[in-house]
Parts: C-alpha cells; structure tokens; sequence
C-alpha cells in the first residue's frame, strides 16, 4: 500500500513538473510561426491561460498589389511576467496551421527588429503595459484578406497566456493606378547590415523621376541623405556605420507623372559581423579530445585492474567449498596452541615429561599428534 | 518529411535522458561499492542500468551531434557556443566510450578495488557531466538561457588548439587506444 502511495505521490511531482516547465521565459526568437506555436508548442494548449492584451491592428486606407504598405499591430493592458518579455503574431487565419502571410500569398519585407518574420519578440520596460509594432508586408495578388493578430507571454502564474484579436481586421488590395511612383515589384529591403560600416542601398523604382531618402535612428530624429541615380529607376543612399547593434529605419518619398508617394518604413538593423572559425581544426580537436578521453580511461583502468583475473573456466572456489563440506572440523592450530594447560590424563603425566613439557606440548600429545602414537 | 530541428530535438532528449539515469546509477553504484550505502543486492542491477543507459545514449549522440549541424541556423559552425557543444560532446563521448570498453573487457573487475571502483564510476559521472553541459551549451544557444547559467560558463570563449597540436594529440589518443586494447585482452577474462 505504502509503495503504490509513493508511486502515485511521485507521479503526481512529475505532472506538476511539467506544468512548470511548460513555457520558456526566456522567449523562443523572432521567427515564421504559425498560431498553433503560440497556443501550444512550448505545452499543452490546454494550460494557456487568456491574456488580459487588448490587440488592434490598423493600415493605410488604401493597399495596392505589389507595393510595400504598413500594418501596425497595437497591444493595450499588457500584463507580461517578470521577464517583460512578449511574442506577438501576425496570422491570416485562426485555425492554428498554414495561417502566416505567406500562406495567404503575402511577403514580409520588414519588421520591427529588423528580421521578416511573423512572430515578433519584445522586451517591454518597467511600467510598460501597451506597445506598437509594425510589419512592412506587400501583397502578390488582388482581393481582400483578414488579418488577425496573437499575443503569448508568461504572467504571474506559472502558465503561458495566450491571446487573439477579438475580429478580424480585413484589407482590401486593389489594383496600381497607372504611372504610379513605386519601388520595383521585385525590390527586397535588406534587413541586416554590419557593425563600422557604412550601408550603401541600391533602390530599383518604376515610373520616378526623382527620389528623397530619409532615415531615423531609435531617438526618433528624422535625416534626409543625398540620393544618386545610377541609372534609369536606380538609385543608391548611403547610412552611416552603426558602431553598436541597433537599428535605423528608412524610406523613401518617389516622384514622378502620378501622384507623389511615400514607401513604409523599413528597419534594418546592425549586427556585429558573424564569427569565423576554422572549422578543420575545430573537427581536428573534436575528434582528439574523444580518442584522448577514452584513451585516458582506459589506460587508467586497465592499470588499477587487479591482473589476478580468474577465468570463467575456473572452478577453484566451488571445488573449495566442496572440500570444507565433506571435511569433518578439527581442532585447529591456535585452539590445540592455547595458552590454557591442557587437561592431565587420569594416570598423570606421561613418563619422561615434566610439566612445563606438558604444558608447551600436551594439546599435540592429547590430539596424537606427538611422537607418532596415540594416548 | 522531418526537419532537423524536430529531429535534434527527439535525439537530444534521448541523449540527455539516457545520461542522466547512466549518472544517477552511477552516483549509486559509487556509494554502493564503496560501502555507503549498505544494499549489496542492488549492485548488479544499478551496474547494468548505469551501462545500459550509457550505451543507449552514446547510441544517441552521433545522431544528436549531426542534426544540431544541421539545425544551426547559418552556415557551419558560427557561433562559439556551438564550437563548445562540438568540443564538449565529443569529449563526453570519448568518456562514455572508455567506461563502457572497460566494463565490456575487465567485466565485474572494474569494481574488484576502490581505485577502480571509483575511477570508474568517475568516467561515467564525467561522460555525463559532459553531456548536460553539452545541452546547457545548447539551451544557451537557442533560448539565450539554461539552467545552468547560475554556473556562469565562459560558452563564449572557444579554447582552439592549433592543428599541430590536436593531431599530435589524436595520435596520442589512439595510440593509448590500441596499446591499453592489448592489455585488456592480457587481462580479460572474455576470450
């Protein structure tokens, strides 16, 4: 009975275990998720608990195809954990698979950590409870899509919260007027740049006749950079190096016959450039330290091995044992050599002996082991 | 199709879990063999759990070892944590390797002295440690936190060797290999 309240006991620990290791508080990274990730692929769905987040999404009034537009997500009443950390999901659909963006014919050209991901992680600083974030996206094909937006974070309990939009907010893409100033339909904006070096941009346009860039830093201030034109609708602009990873955020006002417009911003962040090994010499070491380590071992093993090793053929023991049953007990040495005189024989000492004699050898004589006889 | 980071996921877990039972039968058969805790009958049984596990997780590794290459984002080895996981992996191998060659060779031997008994023990105990770290490094890497950053590990210093050096010392290696292989075989008992 006691053994099965144990097992229980100890099962009961372990489920509760996992129910505390089910969220990781230290965020997963920005990456390309689906719903489901944020409802249940660090546990068990049905642990998340709701999260109090009020979520809005908005955009320009009118999005056209193929060009780069705006799509700002806002989360109000934020009650993060202590880590402060949030993830926050742009989705197309809420049925937990193949409902990012790009399943729905949509690009990501930037977000706000300078990736182009639909899951963006944010630390929100002391106090914070609301924070904005936006996604550059630029549709392929006309008609209307409904965006929905999802918010994961820890909370005061050990259990992840989870939360959506309460609508859907839908977007219409309509097709280009024509002589539209615009980026070149297949224009991707770099989103990582080196640290200590300057970033030269080469922009391809459609119908412009001139460009103004402009460029902010996290402070907010806003920089207007000379533009060169390096041919017919290609431009290049030069940011300044960034000597410490942070992120800038550009765009560009195109003019030309159509009306004048203005391109979203996009991020691009500065990071210090990758590390290089040699990885020959990596692998080299790799496979030294194993034959060393199981060198070493062994080695030393087999030196503190005793060397007396019987063999499995060798029956010694048992042959032993065998022996010390068939043998009926004898007297041994050291009770025959006791210190105790050994008892006179009824007719006294035997002839010739004296008593020290007898006391020395009278256990041998008693035991006939003395002069060839027994008494 | 599974992708390689689902798969080092299921081959770490394996690797971590196998290790971990090996290091507690270990800790175990320590204590047993040494006299501390007094239950002779449980010896063989923690013996065997220890190797078992020891083995299914060396069993594990290479798989472990080749999808994280893959899952890695970017190209190759770029990040001096993974370098470290390459080098303390590996390093855990080479210690699972020898313990269970050991006890396969010298059989029940390995536990006829103290020396033995306890250096033993302290190349499975080793092998493990060596793993753990190995998927704290990886903890590291992927969610910027494990549980053991209480220990504040340097993960981002990579000790290389030059190349001389490192073939120098897998010729070393694999010489004490074949050399202490020829004086097992004097020794063992398995013929």
């Amino acid at each position: 009975m006691k053994s099965r309240i144990h097992t229980v006991l100890v099962l009961s620990l372990l489920l509760v275990c996992s129910a505390f290791g089910a969220a990781e508080p230290g965020g997963n990274g920005d990456s390309i998720q689906d719903m489901q990730c944020g409802g249940a692929c660090h546990g068990d769905a049905s642990i998340n608990e709701t999260s109090s987040a009020i979520l809005s999404l908005t955009s320009p009034a009118t999005i056209y195809v193929g060009i780069p537009t705006t799509l700002t997500l806002t989360a109000t009443n934020l009650e993060p954990s202590s880590t402060r950390l949030i993830g926050l999901f742009l989705l197309t659909d809420m049925t937990g698979h193949s409902d990012t963006p790009q399943d729905a014919g949509w690009e990501i050209l930037s977000d706000v950590n300078g990736g182009a991901m639909n899951y963006i992680e944010q630390k929100l600083s002391p106090g914070q409870n609301e924070t904005s974030i936006s996604w550059v996206i630029r549709a392929s094909t006309l008609g209307s899509t409904t965006f929905h937006a999802a918010i994961h974070h820890g909370g005061g309990s050990s259990s992840p919260f989870f939360g959506t939009t309460a609508m859907g907010f839908e977007v219409s893409v309509e097709p280009v007027p024509e002589n539209l100033p615009r980026l070149a339909a297949d224009f991707t904006p770099p989103t990582l740049r080196e640290l200590d070096t300057s970033t030269e941009l080469n922009i391809q346009t459609q119908f412009t006749d001139s460009m103004q860039f402009e460029w902010k830093s996290e402070d907010g201030f806003i920089t207007t950079s000379l533009v060169n034109s390096t041919g017919d609708n290609s431009w290049t602009a030069t940011l300044p190096a960034a000597l410490q990873p942070t992120t800038v955020q550009w765009r560009v006002i195109l003019e030309g016959e159509g009306p004048q417009q203005t391109t979203p911003w996009f991020t691009l962040a500065a990071e210090e450039s990758s590390w290089e090994v040699s990885e020959n010499a990596v692998y080299l070491q790799a496979f030294a330290l194993l034959f060393m380590t199981a060198g070493i071992v062994i080695t030393l093993q087999t030196r503190l091995t005793p060397k007396s090793t019987p063999s499995k053929y060798d029956e010694t023991p048992v042959v032993l044992e065998e022996l010390a049953l068939e043998t009926p007990p004898s007297p041994t040495h050291a009770t025959i050599s006791d210190s105790t005189p050994p008892p006179l024989p009824a007719a006294g000492l035997p002839i010739g002996w004296t008593e020290a004699q007898w006391n020395t050898y009278g256990h041998d004589y008693l035991a006939g082991k003395y002069g060839g006889g027994q008494l | 199709m599974i992708s390689p980071e689902t798969f080092h996921v299921v081959s770490t877990e394996l690797v971590v879990g196998a290790f971990s039972v090996a290091g507690l039968s270990f800790t175990l058969c320590l204590l047993l063999h040494l006299g501390i805790l007094k239950q002779p009958s449980w010896s063989p049984v923690f013996d065997h759990v220890a190797h078992f596990t020891l083995a299914f997780g060396l069993a594990a590794t290479p798989f472990a070892i080749l999808s994280g290459l893959s899952s890695a984002p970017g190209e190759g080895l770029n990040s001096p944590i993974l370098v470290n996981k390459m080098f303390l992996s590996m390093t855990g191998f080479g210690f699972a390797l020898g313990c269970l060659i050991t006890r396969w060779r010298l059989g029940n031997n390995v536990w006829s002295t103290t020396k033995s008994t306890t250096l033993h023990s302290a190349s499975g105990l080793a092998a493990v440690g060596s793993m753990l770290l190995t998927a704290s490094a990886g903890g590291t890497f992927a969610r910027g936190e494990s549980l053991l950053d209480i220990l504040h590990l340097p993960y981002e210093n990579v000790l290389l060797f030059p190349m001389i050096v490192s073939a120098t010392a897998l010729l070393l290696g694999i010489s004490m290999l074949v050399l202490s292989w020829k004086r097992m075989n004097a020794l063992s008992s398995v013929h």
